[in-house]
């Protein structure tokens, strides 16, 4: 009973561990950029004292008695669209200059937290206001009064909007323009790979030839090794490559007229068969142990009958694969939506082609107090693979534990 | 035998000679011919924006839909020129050997077998062999030259001497690689076990499973941003610019939980030596998932009797994991270890966000980086110190790729291959 009772209390401590990030990114995203700044995100479950400010009334009101009456919360939600205020008022920090009581003809600077129910002496007026945010201010008939401005404590409401969301989607390219490059590299890199991969996994399983066991751990091996170790010279084979093209350019189009011969070594391109060669070793070891378990009568009797290796692959090996094709599709797709190194060192580096996670990086940077927006991409960022990744978790379970588990 | 084996030689040369040449020029023709594409998507581009009343810049609309017609085609033709190599390849390796062995059918066909393999593995290994194997190699003898190409060993010694400038960053590298390598991989398994065990006993242990689970998807970069709320330092205080005055200043959660003094305003993972934890932790979150799924697998796979023996013999639920059970699976933690350490040792994306400048918490990949940073000025040498780094970092890593290959190895002799 007791152990019971332990075993859901750590399991639950640990589940609170791990999602309590999550809602503190789409707490945050869903908050105003001032309150970002100023509180943690756990406060915006509950009333919170925040301050605001506001101004008495507008500059070109024409007061026409001596008292002036008005809400608060309808001065300060004015201009707010997205985030208006609601609650319980505090207080008032009152700053202003009052006559000094050991100098009358001199005035001093005065700071007071005024509650609710005080009068405060403002322009020579009276101030009351009430929590409701009712408040009234009398003063001597016929003086001309500018408006006021005031510093504010509102017990306030929680209050979300996707202000955020709005922002970074429309009213800024960088997220979209992020979120389209993410999309050209990874699909066709995620795609290409396969085509490649499933014919060398069906030669690696099923047929014979010298030295097939030692090429197959060769290049499962392969997997192990730091990507960084390639990306000078590939680089410099992406450069000759695209002075080459930029010559054919030259030699058969009329471009230095438009002067548009220059060819990027760093592109889209170079990222997708990059993606191709380093996606081959996972690829190639999920689908042969896949296929190496499939029923080899199938294959003989095929043989028997006079089929081709093509044909066996074509017609029998891919549409029993399709589960194992799915798990590595997965794989790829995740690694390759959330890849920063090759992107960085490969990918193209103009502001309109950054993929995701190269964009959040530089939003850490840049988005230091704006941590709504930083929060709002980095969620967009995430819809994608964690909708995938559910929505075929199986498959990607089962690629996880191919070979690392036996049976699995 | 020997006329056979020079027919297979002369067959293979004679397609991937035809290879080389069809299939580029094949793509460049693909690529002109479906050029106009691109101005019929940037219009379409245009035309959208029209209609839909997009806030977006002209010139903006034509260049994502002309990006994205670029890709789709490349898709097509990338699948199309790959396709065609199959179909080429074994078009010409049966006819090839028809026409040179008309008579005899069981010549035919060993040529044919000797072949196919190659054509079928051919690719991956060209891709491999030019994308990681011969870089490989290539950045080995990048590490040993100067920027003008002279031999030297200056770009090691610039990382091992003392007196050297590098020498600080490099330790300071080592350093944290070695506290990321012994402590992330246990923390993960230390958290994936706990979980696989809890959950696989509790009724509500799927769901617990899928939310440790999710951080998976997710990437390091995303990560960081998602642990900097919870490790922040203080937001800027209220009354400074904003109007009015806020209660709590902090907007980091752990800050606000150990009552850290708002006078320190950094994040927590920028505290000297200590902030590389936070930093590890955020790696714990995305990897203890992966250390889960394949623990509740494995622990499912251990046999009932065994369990149901122990527990007749009177053993408690500790020693019934620690002697009955974790001993089963120890193959798979040692997996789940070496994985780890890989993972580990390339990790780049987490320091590189979240402390990209901090000499305190470079790993041996980031400082890669800083050093192309660090020393571009003047020091053309910085791509070769950029190599010797990599070599450095390979070198961690080849006792893990041996233990693989060996495991591997056993594992192919279990399948009966």
């Amino acid at each position: 009973m007791i152990n019971r009772t332990l075993s859901n209390v750590v399991l639950a401590l640990i589940v609170v561990i791990w999602v309590v990030p999550f809602i503190a990114l789409v707490a945050t995203s869903l908050r105003s950029e001032m309150a970002t700044k100023t509180s943690g995100f756990w406060t915006s479950f509950t009333p919170t004292i925040l301050g605001h400010r506001f101004s008495t009334h507008d500059k070109t009101e024409v007061l026409k008695s001596n008292e002036l009456r008005g809400n608060i919360f309808k001065r300060i939600n004015k201009d707010q669209d997205w985030f208006p205020v609601s609650g319980n008022i505090e207080s008032i920090m009152f700053k202003g200059r009052v006559p000094d009581p050991n100098n009358p003809d001199k005035t001093i600077l005065m700071k007071k937290l005024v509650p609710v129910g005080e009068t405060m002496e403002v322009r020579g007026g009276d101030f009351i206001f009430e929590t409701n945010g009712d408040f009234v201010w009398t003063f001597p008939d016929g003086s001309k009064l500018k408006p006021k401005k005031l510093d504010v404590f509102v017990n306030q409401d929680p209050v979300f909007a996707p202000e955020a969301y709005v922002e970074v989607l429309i009213d800024n390219e960088n997220v979209p323009n992020a979120l389209i490059s993410s999309f050209i590299v990874t699909i066709p890199a995620t795609i290409i790979p396969i085509t490649i991969a499933a014919f060398a996994a069906y030669a690696f399983a099923w047929m014979r030839f010298p030295g097939r066991d030692w090429i197959f751990i060769g290049v499962v091996t392969l997997m192990i090794v730091p990507t960084q170790l390639a990306f000078l010279p590939i680089l410099q084979g992406f450069n000759g490559i695209a002075s080459w093209m930029m010559a054919l350019q030259e030699l058969l189009t009329d471009c230095e007229a438009t002067d548009s011969c220059a060819v990027p070594s760093k592109s889209f391109a170079g990222l997708w068969i990059t993606h191709t060669a380093f996606g081959q070793p996972l690829a190639i070891y999920l689908l042969r142990n896949y296929i190496v378990g499939l029923p080899k009568e199938l294959l003989e009797s095929a043989r028997i009958d006079g089929a081709s290796h093509m044909q066996i692959f074509l017609k029998i090996i891919l549409p029993l694969s399709v589960p194992a094709l799915a798990s590595f599709a997965i794989f790829q797709f995740l690694w390759i939506w959330n890849d920063l190194l090759v992107a960085l060192y490969i990918g193209p580096s103009s502001s309109g082609e950054r993929v995701f996670p190269i964009l959040l990086e530089q939003q850490l940077g840049t988005f230091g107090d704006q941590l709504h927006l930083l929060n709002a991409s980095a969620v967009i960022s995430m819809v994608v693979p964690v909708i995938v990744f559910l929505a075929m978790q199986r498959y990607f379970i089962r690629g996880l534990l191919a070979g690392s588990v036996k049976g699995g | 035998m020997r006329s056979i084996m020079n027919i297979i030689a002369s067959n293979g040369l004679a397609i991937i000679l035809t290879v080389i040449c069809v299939l580029p020029i094949t793509a460049i023709f693909a690529y002109s011919l479906s050029a106009p594409l691109d101005d019929l998507f940037s219009n379409l581009g245009l035309w959208l924006r029209e209609t839909q009343g997009w806030s977006l810049a002209p010139i903006e609309a034509e260049l994502r839909f002309a990006k994205i017609s670029f890709a789709l085609r490349s898709v097509v033709i990338a699948v199309g020129i790959s396709s065609l190599y199959f179909w080429i390849t074994n078009w010409l390796n049966s006819g090839l050997a028809r026409v040179r062995e008309k008579k005899s059918i069981g010549r035919q066909s060993a040529i044919i077998e000797a072949i196919q393999p190659w054509i079928f593995v051919g690719p991956a290994l060209v891709l491999l062999t030019l994308f990681l194997v011969v870089p490989a190699f290539m950045t080995l003898g990048i590490s040993f030259q100067e920027a003008n190409g002279t031999l030297t060993t200056n770009n090691y010694s610039f990382l091992w001497d003392p007196k050297a400038l590098g020498y600080v960053q490099f330790r300071f590298a080592m350093r944290n690689s070695l506290m990321w390598l012994i402590l992330v991989p246990t923390f993960c398994i230390i958290f994936g076990l706990a979980v696989a065990v809890l959950a696989d006993s509790l009724r509500w242990g799927v769901v617990a499973k899928t939310f440790i689970f999710v951080p998976m998807a997710i990437s390091f970069v995303g990560a960081a941003v998602i642990w900097r709320n919870i490790f922040a330092g203080g937001g800027i205080e209220a009354q400074q610019v904003i109007n009015g005055f806020t209660p709590s200043y902090q907007t980091g959660l752990l800050k606000s939980i150990l009552g850290h003094s708002p006078s320190y305003n950094e994040p927590l993972y920028n505290l000297k030596f200590w902030g590389n934890f936070f930093l590890m932790w955020i790696m714990v979150w995305i990897k203890t998932g992966f250390a889960m799924v394949i623990f509740s697998a494995a622990l499912r796979g251990v046999p009932k009797e065994t369990v149901e023996a122990a527990i007749i013999d009177g053993a408690n639920p500790w020693q019934l994991f620690f002697k009955i059970k974790l001993p089963q699976i120890y193959s798979t933690v040692v997996v789940v270890w070496t994985y780890m350490v890989t993972e580990v040792l390339k990790v780049f994306d987490i320091p590189y966000a979240l402390s990209a400048n901090d000499d305190d918490k470079l790993l041996l990949a980031t400082m890669m980086e800083a050093a192309k940073n660090t020393w571009s000025i003047g020091g053309d040498a910085v791509d070769n110190l950029f190599a010797a780094i990599a070599i450095m970092l390979m070198i961690t890593v080849i006792p893990h790729m041996i233990f693989n290959a060996w495991r591997l190895r056993k594992e192919q002799k279990e399948l009966g291959n």
